[in-house]
């Protein structure tokens, strides 16, 4: 559907023009990233970008030459899709050269100078929220003359505040290091001049005049607002999650070299993280060097006349303590949130207050809480043992001191009961709106049939509230399954005692970061995910069985 | 029981409850507050308390430091009187033939019978003891001590220059009062290098909040309103990503931090956080709540779409974007294992809150008080964006539960 409605003639002509002017562009582009391509190569030494970088950058110049080349044919020969070709060559120079000369510039880096002067500004961003709140109290007096006297009144505090800001954190000083610095490196001056070029041709090859000269479609301006519109957060998505998402299966697949730099390796790192062996046993006490290769493998367990070896004993230790985990947090958690949702459900006043009170231990930072209940745990003083203790006393029993984070039995029901206690209040607040959706003339009609509360609760709430129940559970259990930060605070050193509260991205993190054995600890965080895509496989499958059941 | 009866108790359970729960949900809280006021002696103090006390103390004349206070109980009724020093240590001996009647004795005024080293001893109550002598009215006794006590000297700190009394300090009760000491909070600051991570942690999740805003406003726009070849396919990508749990990410992220060169910089906790797929996803789930006819209308008055998500779009959006803003400021405060992997332990300047706490944890083991003081300096900021989002924010996640 081509564009029909007809401008002045003058206004035709213009656009032959700017597109003509556009093409001579592309032409310099293409040209411009052909040689880059070819010269990116011959410019860096060997070795120092991996060779899959390298080509891969190679390969995206040349697409990009030959891409704007066919731009300027497609935009010469008055074809609508050069307009395309176009914008999409060089909004991507635009911002992907923005990037690098910015990285080149060091304002990435500066970050950390402007963490200096950030302080002094913060006072000030207060100010500026003030700003906003007198403009929003504009609202009470609305179609008044104190309503614009509000309204202006808090713009003006708010550009004072603004301004204020930006002088104390010294944007003056910022802008004069960064004009420093581009006198000083012409190269990256040249690729700063080359991408505001860029941005002036897209913003060009955009507007109404051009379009119209190629009798662009409605459609083709809704393609490329699209993408305009997505492209901030679809760049962001390729760099920082889907690129390293496949650079995570490659890492998966490669191992450290004595010396520097990786080497293929094949499935080896997923079979070093599940591989066992199972072997008969004469007698029940017999070695395990009699049943199995020792250096390779370390006895798990023996049951039932067979001795059971594995590679990665640290693994399986993590992984039978994260499902431990998992086995106590999720029904401690979620039981007594949806025995909260019941009682909070019930229409009295003052439940909202309740619903925020039971809502605060998930929004503090666990590094803070694992603090405080490090401390609660302590087995001499801690509040903890003095519950028990007083409990103990008014029942008779004998003072039993439990040493929560001291011993293998009872650390990991330490960090369970920290983080059912952080988890319920959050679970309790979804379970209340599912409760709020079950339709008050049911329990009216089960209470005339003469049900219960106990029957109403297992008839009708249970069954209706499974779509919520299948939500709070999953989404626990995915939680739960990722448990890291709650153990790395509360037990020291983190994992300890003797490896009982060792979880799986403890491990991770432990094998990555402490022995710096990426391949294998990429190799374990599939692994991980494959258990959490199990969790949620069997939960979708068996909410689907029972939704089928319902209905 | 009459209707009514039946109801109010039901209702008083109800509350009960309610309130039992309340008190467990905020408990932990009130002893962070509280052990963050403490001195370090009191933190220690077994049965646990939950407001800050220590020893009175009172300024006496005629002495530099003011003296802490006590009650004891003198013959004449107990009275407050402040410690001056330690006084004489006294044994309290008994004679081995006769257990009940006991004798004190200065220690000073006591020697060892028989010598200092060849002592006498004598079976005493099944248990061999050392025999001591000492004078009782004029002639030498041997007996056994049974205990020690420190006697020490009171001053009364109305009449400073009366003499001395004698006392024992293991039956005189300190006098306690309730106290606080906000000064913690500074010296954490100081000991922790709070200051600068607080700064940082502000600066960071000001741009994380700011950054995700704006990507996911734009995405959710295009997704919601703008038709084009690829964006239902491209939506379903977005949505299975929220599936992928970060641990997958970890060991990646770092290497393509590796290769930046952003490892150890701010900038490593702010770009990779502000593009969301999950943001993006709520943004359009509420753009496509806007009725069409409101852009219609704009459109052919000849606005761009910049300005009708300006103009129309964002001011319809509040609430959600507040919502937005408070789910990324909870995350960006809080988040812990990217800030531990990324920045060296060793560079204190770019540390984050989380990250200066557990480096705290164990710096500071034997001040519990200042380790939650800090931990009440990381806390208290997400509490107060609660407070005043706590609406938005709770509807929700319960809208977000009800859909899942």
């Amino acid at each position: 559907m081509a564009r029909s409605t007809p401008s002045a003639p003058a206004s035709i002509a213009h656009g032959r023009h700017w597109i003509s002017l556009i093409v001579a562009w592309q032409v310099l582009v293409g040209v411009g990233l052909m040689a880059a391509a070819f010269g990116l190569p011959m410019q860096l030494q060997a070795g120092s970008w991996s060779p899959v970088l390298l080509w891969g950058a190679v390969a995206l110049l040349a697409a990009g030459a030959l891409a704007s080349l066919y731009a300027a044919f497609a935009l010469w020969r008055r074809r609508s899709a050069g307009r395309i070709a176009a914008v999409l060559v060089d909004y991507l120079v635009a911002v992907l050269g923005g990037l690098l000369a910015l990285h080149w510039l060091g304002v990435f880096l500066g970050l950390n100078a402007l963490a200096d002067t950030f302080g002094a500004g913060l006072p000030w961003l207060l100010v500026v929220f003030v700003g906003y709140l007198i403009n929003a109290a504009g609202d009470r007096f609305e179609g008044t003359a104190r309503e614009a006297l509000f309204r202006r009144a808090g713009d003006l505090v708010m550009l004072a505040g603004l301004l204020a800001f930006l002088f104390f954190i010294d944007t003056l000083g910022g802008l004069g290091w960064l004009a420093g610095r581009l006198i000083a490196e012409p190269l990256t001056a040249g690729l700063v001049a080359v991408v505001v070029v860029c941005a002036l041709v897209v913003r060009l090859s955009w507007s109404r005049t051009v379009a119209e000269a190629l009798h662009a479609s409605h459609m083709q301006d809704e393609l490329l607002s699209g993408y305009l519109f997505l492209s901030p957060n679809l760049l962001g998505f390729l760099l920082f999650f889907a690129g390293p998402l496949l650079l995570s299966l490659y890492i998966s697949t490669t191992t450290n070299v004595p010396g520097g730099g990786d080497a293929f390796v094949g499935l080896d790192n997923y079979i070093r993280v599940v591989e066992f062996t199972v072997q008969p046993l004469v007698s029940a006490d017999q070695p395990a060097r009699e049943a199995f290769d020792v250096s390779r493998y370390s006895e798990s367990f023996r049951a039932f006349g067979y001795i059971v070896g594995v590679r990665s004993p640290r693994f399986w230790i993590a992984l039978r303590n994260t499902l431990q985990f998992v086995a106590l947090a999720v029904p401690l958690s979620v039981i007594p949130a949806l025995v909260l949702a019941t009682v909070l459900n019930s229409k009295l006043p003052g439940m909202a207050f309740y619903r925020a009170i039971y809502f605060i231990p998930s929004i503090a930072a666990v590094v803070g809480i694992a603090l405080v209940w490090r401390w609660m745990y302590d087995s001499t003083i801690g509040w903890i043992n003095y519950f028990v203790t007083v409990a103990a006393d008014a029942l008779g029993l004998s003072d039993p001191r439990i040493q929560w984070l001291n011993l293998p039995s009872t650390a990991l029901l330490a960090v369970v009961i920290m983080s059912a206690w952080q988890t319920t209040g959050f679970n309790s607040v979804l379970f209340l709106a599912g409760l709020q959706n079950v339709p008050g003339e049911l329990y009216e009609a089960a209470t005339v049939d003469g049900a219960g509360p106990v029957a109403r609760f297992f008839r009708i709430t249970l069954p209706l509230l499974a779509p919520t129940t299948f939500f709070v559970v999953s989404t626990t259990i995915i939680q739960a399954l990722q448990v890291f930060e709650q153990v790395y605070i509360l037990t020291n050193p983190p994992g300890a005692p003797a490896d009982s509260t060792l979880t799986l991205v403890l491990y991770l993190y432990q094998e990555g970061f402490n022995l710096f054995d990426f391949g294998f600890a990429s190799a374990v965080a599939w692994v991980l995910f494959a258990v959490i895509f199990a969790f949620t496989l069997v939960q979708f499958q068996r909410n689907r069985q029972s939704s089928v059941y319902e209905s | 029981m009459s209707y009514r009866l039946t109801r109010w108790l039901g209702n008083g359970l109800v509350y009960a409850v309610l309130t039992f729960f309340a008190i467990i949900m905020i408990f932990p809280f009130l002893v962070m507050v509280s052990t963050s006021l403490k001195e370090p002696a009191d933190s220690y103090s077994y049965p646990p308390r939950l407001l800050p006390r220590e020893i009175a103390t009172v300024a006496v004349a005629g002495y530099d430091e003011p003296l802490p206070l006590y009650t004891v109980p003198t013959e004449a009724g107990p009275r407050e009187l402040a410690l001056v020093g330690t006084g004489t240590r006294i044994g309290v001996y008994v004679l081995p033939d006769d257990p009940t009647t006991s004798y004190e004795r200065s220690l000073r005024d006591v020697d060892a019978a028989g010598g200092a080293l060849n002592q006498e001893t004598v079976l005493f109550e099944g248990v061999e003891e050392k025999l001591w002598a000492f004078e009782v009215d004029g002639r030498i006794v041997k007996g056994v001590l049974r205990e020690q006590l420190a006697l020490g000297e009171f001053v009364d700190p109305a009449d400073p220059s009366a003499e001395p009394i004698q006392f024992d300090t293991r039956r005189a009760e300190p006098v306690a009062m309730l106290t606080a000491h906000p000064e913690n909070y500074a010296r954490v600051t100081e000991l922790g290098g709070l200051d600068r991570s607080l700064t940082n942690t502000a600066l960071v999740t000001l741009l994380v909040v700011i950054g995700q805003l704006v990507t996911s406003v734009l995405g959710g726009y295009a997704f919601a309103r703008l038709r084009f070849p690829g964006r239902d396919s491209l939506f379903l990508v977005y949505l299975g990503t929220i599936m992928i749990p970060f641990v997958v990410l970890i060991i990646p992220l770092y290497r393509l931090m590796v290769m930046i060169g952003w490892v150890d910089n701010l900038a490593a906790l702010v770009l990779p956080w502000i593009f969301t797929a999950y943001g993006t996803f709520l943004m359009r789930q509420f753009f496509i709540t806007i009725p069409k006819e409101l852009e219609e209308a704009a459109l052919i008055d000849g606005a761009s779409r910049l300005e009708i998500l300006r103009r129309i779009f964002i001011p319809a959006s509040v609430p959600a974007l507040a919502t937005q803003a408070t789910f990324t400021f909870l995350y960006a405060w809080n988040s812990f294992i990217w800030p531990l992997i990324v920045i060296n332990t060793a560079n204190e300047s770019n540390h984050v809150l989380t990250l200066s706490l557990s480096i705290l944890r164990g710096r500071a083991t034997d001040a519990p008080n200042l380790v939650l003081a800090g931990a009440a300096i990381s806390v208290l900021p997400p509490l107060i964006v609660f407070l005043f989002a706590q609406r938005f924010y709770i509807e929700s996640v319960t809208s977000s539960g009800v859909k899942g």
